[in-house]
């Protein structure tokens, strides 16, 4: 890297200079190491061995620091609950580092809240890039506050709407202000960027005594009646506005069901039901940090960043971008190929940040179901929103290459994505334009557990949720996805298969991947939708044509090209895990439509498509009946598919980008 | 020309550390970190590591002894020594390292004994090695990695 310390290049070299960062790591070699490492991208650094003195300097300190690198395995606290005190109390991204790589451990990062992982041993590639984090992060929780927040924020609010259509300009607005802030003042100042941001409100640092008031307000109003307007009313606090409390809301809400998640399956289901309105503005959704850990955990394809893209809140209240890491609890995935990549579901370029609301919904969804995915069970989670809600996902999430550090976020504009290394990690951002019922497709993907959280989240909340995992599988012409059906009810099989399969909808709806979450009556729907998802995959494997498979999966059409023959329907384990606990674990999912979207930029359905669905149909039916008999997911992930998924994983041609050396794949949207 | 022949040999040294796996990249990653500002950086961190792996070593073996069956522990330490391990760029102590976390998942103890042996035969190797390495080095003086040309 050799950056030399302000070298006077231009305001871009200089900026994330300063960036102050703590490092925390009992490992004393790894510590200096890193120390180094940071200070050579003239970082500036802190040290400590323990969670409790970091946790102590920063409540000392705690404007004082911009992002956290922690290590995972720590003596005296472990490095996920570090990990949430830092994000309830002080609000900083925070990076997980550790040599354990494994899928499960990853999406507890994700999950948790982190915004990246790193694997160590950490190299100075990975390092480099970390202040994307805190950039993405502000950005994130100003969309949030915005969104969140009053109506006078109009205009605000559509800008960052706009943006999110656009793309490019909220955040290239953003860069350009924090450039120019930059020139001509200290080139060390890297809060200056607060101030670039400057439709962000005033960042509240919410200290222990203020969370005390916060959580007392809570318990005395109860959680489930606790809306931000009456906690502001008890707290009494001049300093708070609505909007503050809000986002802590959502951040303690998630925190508790975190904490709580095995046992919450049922009350996911009430809380989204009941939810169902208010879900979306305010609902506790994934934090926008929780969104990012959990990309940040599984690895996030630059598109799937960009789908989920940090903002959340700014698409819609409460919706964090789902983030799916391919991490998914119980072996749901298989670890298949290190290289494979996954989905990328990239947001179109006319994301709609409704989109990623649907997607933050699915992940909220998928948090507070905590289901589990049995190993290696991989689903398509697809919602045939078009039809019903008449949205459509631009966004997706894309797993690229893989790296040991994913980005946590998906910004649809200008984001830098760091992929990870060696897992592919797909995230998938929703967005939900509708309120009310709409499918969730999330495709997961990748060689991680899919942790059936999701699926049971849907399940659950009376939303079938088909999960389409891929293992490894890249959207677009990649390998193979896995289509498994997760938490699907067993009645939700059949007809709904049927009813959806001429729906020329699903497929072209998505824009190439619309991830339609559907709630709680919607179950059939979600079903059906679900059920075509599976059955275009079951298609394509099924049928061995590799051709036009899914209409709107361009990355089946993709994957047809890539003549993957392996990919074999019987290989897919329908697995319903209704009952099984996923924790927080988000099941990765594949989102093949993105991918191909951004590809393709159409989701049109191919021609053939129909009479393979039809076809497929049956197929899936009886696929899915025997699923439900199972009640159990058990996904073989076909290694062969990956090894040619990996013949047609170019990253390059899915982000016309060359992976760096590591494997990062940069994406600048 | 004493002095070259001392590059020579470091280099030499230091290539067949590489070329043997005893290191690997991440070894060059310290190096980049070593500077005009850090002029011992590498040889610091290495000596941090011995001195920590030292330990970590002990506390396995206190652990074999009494309690051999307490697997998750075992796996603990390992996983800690690895991280460095890992961090440092030693290669074939890694390696040993993840050889004995296999064992240790399987519970099998048998294999958990042996394979520490072996791990802690390759840090006393690469101690070693990299002791003489180092002792070379500060002999040519303060040069620039003028080896890695030769690599």
């Amino acid at each position: 890297m050799s950056s030399q310390p302000s070298a006077g290049g231009g305001p871009h070299a200089r900026f994330p200079a300063g960036l102050r960062v703590l490092v925390v790591d009992d490992d004393a070699t790894c510590l200096r190491i890193v120390e180094h490492m940071l200070k050579r991208c003239d970082y500036c650094v802190t040290t400590c061995s323990r969670a409790v003195e970091a946790l102590r300097i920063l409540r000392e300190n705690k404007r004082g620091f911009d992002i956290v690198l922690s290590d995972v395995y720590m003596p005296d606290m472990d490095g996920f609950k570090l990990l949430e005190h830092i994000g309830l109390e002080m609000d900083l991204p925070v990076i997980m580092m550790s040599a354990d790589d494994g899928k499960d451990v990853v999406l507890k990062g994700v999950t948790h809240g982190a915004v990246d992982y790193l694997l160590k041993p950490v190299s100075m590639e990975a390092l480099k890039n970390i202040w994307q984090h805190v950039i993405r992060k502000r950005r994130n929780e100003s969309k949030e506050l915005e969104n969140s927040g009053s109506l006078d924020d109009s205009d605000k609010q559509k800008k960052y709407s706009d943006n999110g259509d656009s793309g490019s300009l909220g955040i290239e607005e953003n860069w350009k202000v924090v450039k120019r802030k930059k020139e001509g003042e200290e080139e060390d100042e890297f809060e200056e960027r607060e101030d670039a941001s400057s439709l962000k409100k005033q960042r509240v640092v919410w200290s222990v005594d203020l969370h005390q008031q916060f959580v007392a307000a809570v318990n005395q109003l109860g959680l489930e009646k606790a809306v931000p307007k009456k906690i502001l009313e008890l707290m009494n606090n001049p300093a708070l506005t609505r909007e503050n409390v809000a986002s802590h809301l959502q951040k303690y809400r998630l925190y508790l069901k975190r904490v709580s998640g095995p046992q919450h399956q049922g009350r996911a289901d009430s809380a989204f039901s009941s939810a169902s309105d208010s879900s979306f503005s305010s609902v506790p959704s994934l934090d926008v940090v929780d969104l990012q850990a959990l990309a940040a955990s599984g690895q996030l394809t630059p598109l799937a960043i960009m789908a989920l893209n940090s903002g959340p809140r700014s698409f819609f209240n409460s919706n964090a971008p789902f983030v799916n890491s391919s991490k998914m609890q119980p072996a749901m995935m298989h670890r298949v190929n290190n290289n494979q990549m996954g989905l990328l579901y990239g947001p179109s370029a006319s994301m709609d940040s409704r989109q990623m609301v649907q997607a933050q919904q699915i992940y909220r969804a998928y948090q507070n179901t905590g289901h589990q995915v049995s190993e290696g069970a991989q689903g398509l989670l697809k919602l045939p929103s078009p039809e019903r809600t008449s949205s459509s996902f631009s966004s997706g999430l894309i797993s690229a290459g893989s790296s040991n550090s994913f980005v946590a976020q998906m910004n649809p504009q200008r984001q830098q994505i760091s992929l990870p290394q060696h897992q592919e990690q797909m995230q998938i951002g929703v967005q939900q334009p509708s309120r009310g019922q709409f499918l969730n497709r999330v495709v997961v993907e990748h060689d991680s557990k899919i942790s059936s959280t999701l699926g049971q989240q849907m399940v659950s909340n009376g939303v079938s949720n088909n999960f389409l995992v891929r293992s490894g599988a890249i959207i677009n012409g990649r390998p193979p996805l896995q289509v498994n059906y997760m938490n699907m009810p067993p009645y939700a099989v059949p007809r709904a298969l049927y009813s959806n399969v001429q729906n020329p909808h699903v497929s072209g709806t998505v824009n190439s991947s619309v991830i339609a979450n559907t709630f709680t009556g919607m179950k059939q729907e979600a079903i059906t939708i679900a059920q075509r998802g599976v059955e275009q995959i079951d298609s394509i494997n099924s049928l061995k044509e590799v051709k036009d498979i899914v209409p709107n999966y361009d990355m089946f059409s993709d994957f047809n090209q890539s003549k993957n023959q392996e990919w074999k329907l019987q290989n897919l384990n329908l697995s319903y895990e209704s009952s099984k606990q996923v924790g927080t674990q988000l099941s990765s999912i594949d989102y093949g439509f993105s991918i191909s979207a951004q590809r393709d930029g159409n989701g049109i359905m191919k021609e053939g498509v129909p009479r393979n669905t039809c076809a497929m149909t049956k197929e899936v039916y009886s696929m899915t009946q025997t699923a439900i008999e199972h009640e159990k997911v058990e996904f073989v992930p076909q290694e062969s598919l990956f090894a040619a998924a990996d013949d047609n994983y170019d990253l390059e041609s899915i982000f016309g980008r060359q992976p760096d050396t590591n494997g990062h794949v940069e994406f600048n949207f | 020309m004493d002095y070259s022949n001392l590059q020579r040999k470091a280099a030499y040294l230091r290539k067949s550390l590489f070329d043997q796996g005893y290191l690997d990249e991440q070894f060059d990653q310290l190096e980049e970190l070593q500077d005009e500002v850090n002029p011992n950086f590498v040889e610091e961190v290495v000596t941090l590591f011995f001195k920590d792996s030292s330990r970590l070593l002990n506390n396995i073996d206190q652990a074999l002894e009494k309690s051999p069956n307490d697997f998750r522990k075992l796996d603990t330490y390992m996983h800690q020594l690895q991280g460095s391990t890992s961090s440092i760029g030693a290669f074939r102590v890694k390696r040993e390292c993840t050889l004995f976390r296999e064992y240790c998942d399987k519970e099998n103890i048998e294999g958990c004994v042996k394979s520490f042996q072996k791990v802690k035969r390759e840090h006393a190797v690469l101690r070693q090695k990299l002791e003489a390495y180092f002792q070379l080095l500060r002999q040519t003086g303060p040069v620039e990695r003028a080896t890695r040309a030769s690599n």
